[in-house]
């Protein structure tokens, strides 16, 4: 052992009071019996969980009954799950529903589509509709529009009735 | 095969791990009792040079095996067993000087003389020295925490300054280091206390 090894304190020249003393406990006696103690402790102390601890009667002699331990697991276990799936029914697919959309009759706002609408108080029934005068010009004004022009010509009237003017 | 005997065979390697796992577990217990009886003595005495009392230092040796029973699937993995356990043990002790309340120095100097060798002391001399070596360890105490666990650890002939290195998870240069700056605070502290008086 190199002298980089050994301990720091072991050869020193200047070892003072101090180290005397920090040597000195370092250096005390364990207490009799300590080991006995220790290992009593031990042996006292709760040893690792088991995941399955089969009883001591039943260990390494009895193979065949541990068998059927295991077939009787492997029937309760089969047996349950198929109770359950047997009973719960599989949920059914969600089928579409359409909505036709609904159209006022008597015009007004359409209902956009909505599924429910709140029901709400009867408003005033209109028998006939009033016009505005603005109204009655549009009105009229989009009838002369649709009546032909004549601009001062007559147009003869193809009549196989009417007498045809004579030749010169 | 099938799968009756698959089952069967299955619970057969069950029955034959059960028996493997018996052994081992003897095997492990043996290899405790080995440590238990080898080393118990110098965990005693690294546990003892922190708490200062009998019970304590006996409390935490015991707290240090059962770390060890914890982990003993990786006993043989452990390389220097004699380090891992002082290892182990400072540790414990560091956590129960941590936990525990300030012990006053007039237990430290009770406790001493009760347990210090009295070779050729009477009664006063006995009860003197233990007054010194409580003052000594008073002006320990004092020190930064660093530079006092390598004086404690230093005092112990077994360990080399490598192994003080690897208790404490430092470098040997650092526990060197640390071990001139304690001795200079050291000599400075008893130099005061000296003047004091």
């Amino acid at each position: 052992m190199n002298s980089s090894t050994q301990n720091p304190f072991a050869g020193n020249p200047g070892s003072s009071e101090f180290e005397d003393t920090l040597r000195l406990i370092a250096s005390l006696p364990a207490p009799e019996g300590l080991e006995e103690r220790v290992e009593d402790g031990l042996r006292r102390a709760p040893h690792r969980a088991r995941i399955l601890q089969w009883p001591v009667a039943w260990r390494l002699e009895s193979a065949w009954v541990r068998t059927a331990a295991a077939a009787a697991i492997v029937f309760v276990v089969v047996g349950g799950g198929w109770g359950i799936s047997s009973r719960v029914q599989p949920p059914q697919s969600i089928r579409a529903v359409t909505v036709l959309p609904h159209v006022s009759a008597q015009g007004g706002f359409s209902s956009a589509g909505a599924m429910r609408t709140p029901q709400t108080l009867n408003g005033p029934v209109v028998t006939h509709p009033a016009t505005t005068p603005q109204a009655q010009t549009k009105v009229a004004a989009s009838a002369r529009a649709k009546t032909p022009a004549r601009h001062g010509k007559s147009v003869p009237a193809k009549n196989p009735s009417a007498p045809t003017p004579p030749l010169n | 095969m099938s799968a009756g005997q698959a089952v069967f065979s299955g619970w057969m390697e069950i029955a034959d791990k059960a028996e493997y796992d018996e052994t081992r577990q003897h095997a492990e217990e043996a290899a405790l009792a080995a440590l238990v009886s080898q080393y118990a003595g110098t965990l005693y005495r690294v546990a003892y040079s922190v708490l200062r009392n009998s019970a304590d230092a006996e409390d935490a040796v015991q707290e240090a095996f059962l770390r060890v029973l914890r982990h003993r699937d990786t006993l043989h993995e452990v390389r220097d067993q004699r380090v891992w356990l002082i290892r182990i043990v400072w540790n414990v002790v560091l956590d129960r000087k941590r936990r525990s309340k300030t012990r006053p120095e007039t237990d430290d100097v009770a406790e001493l003389a009760r347990v210090l060798p009295a070779g050729g002391l009477n009664a006063e001399e006995r009860a003197a020295a233990a007054q010194h070596h409580a003052h000594v360890l008073s002006c320990v105490e004092q020190l930064p925490t660093k530079e006092r666990q390598v004086l404690m650890l230093s005092a112990f002939e077994e360990l080399t300054s490598v192994e003080i290195a690897s208790v404490l998870g430092i470098t040997e240069s650092s526990v060197r280091s640390r071990l001139f700056r304690a001795r200079n605070l050291m000599a400075g502290l008893l130099d005061h206390e000296r003047s004091v008086r």
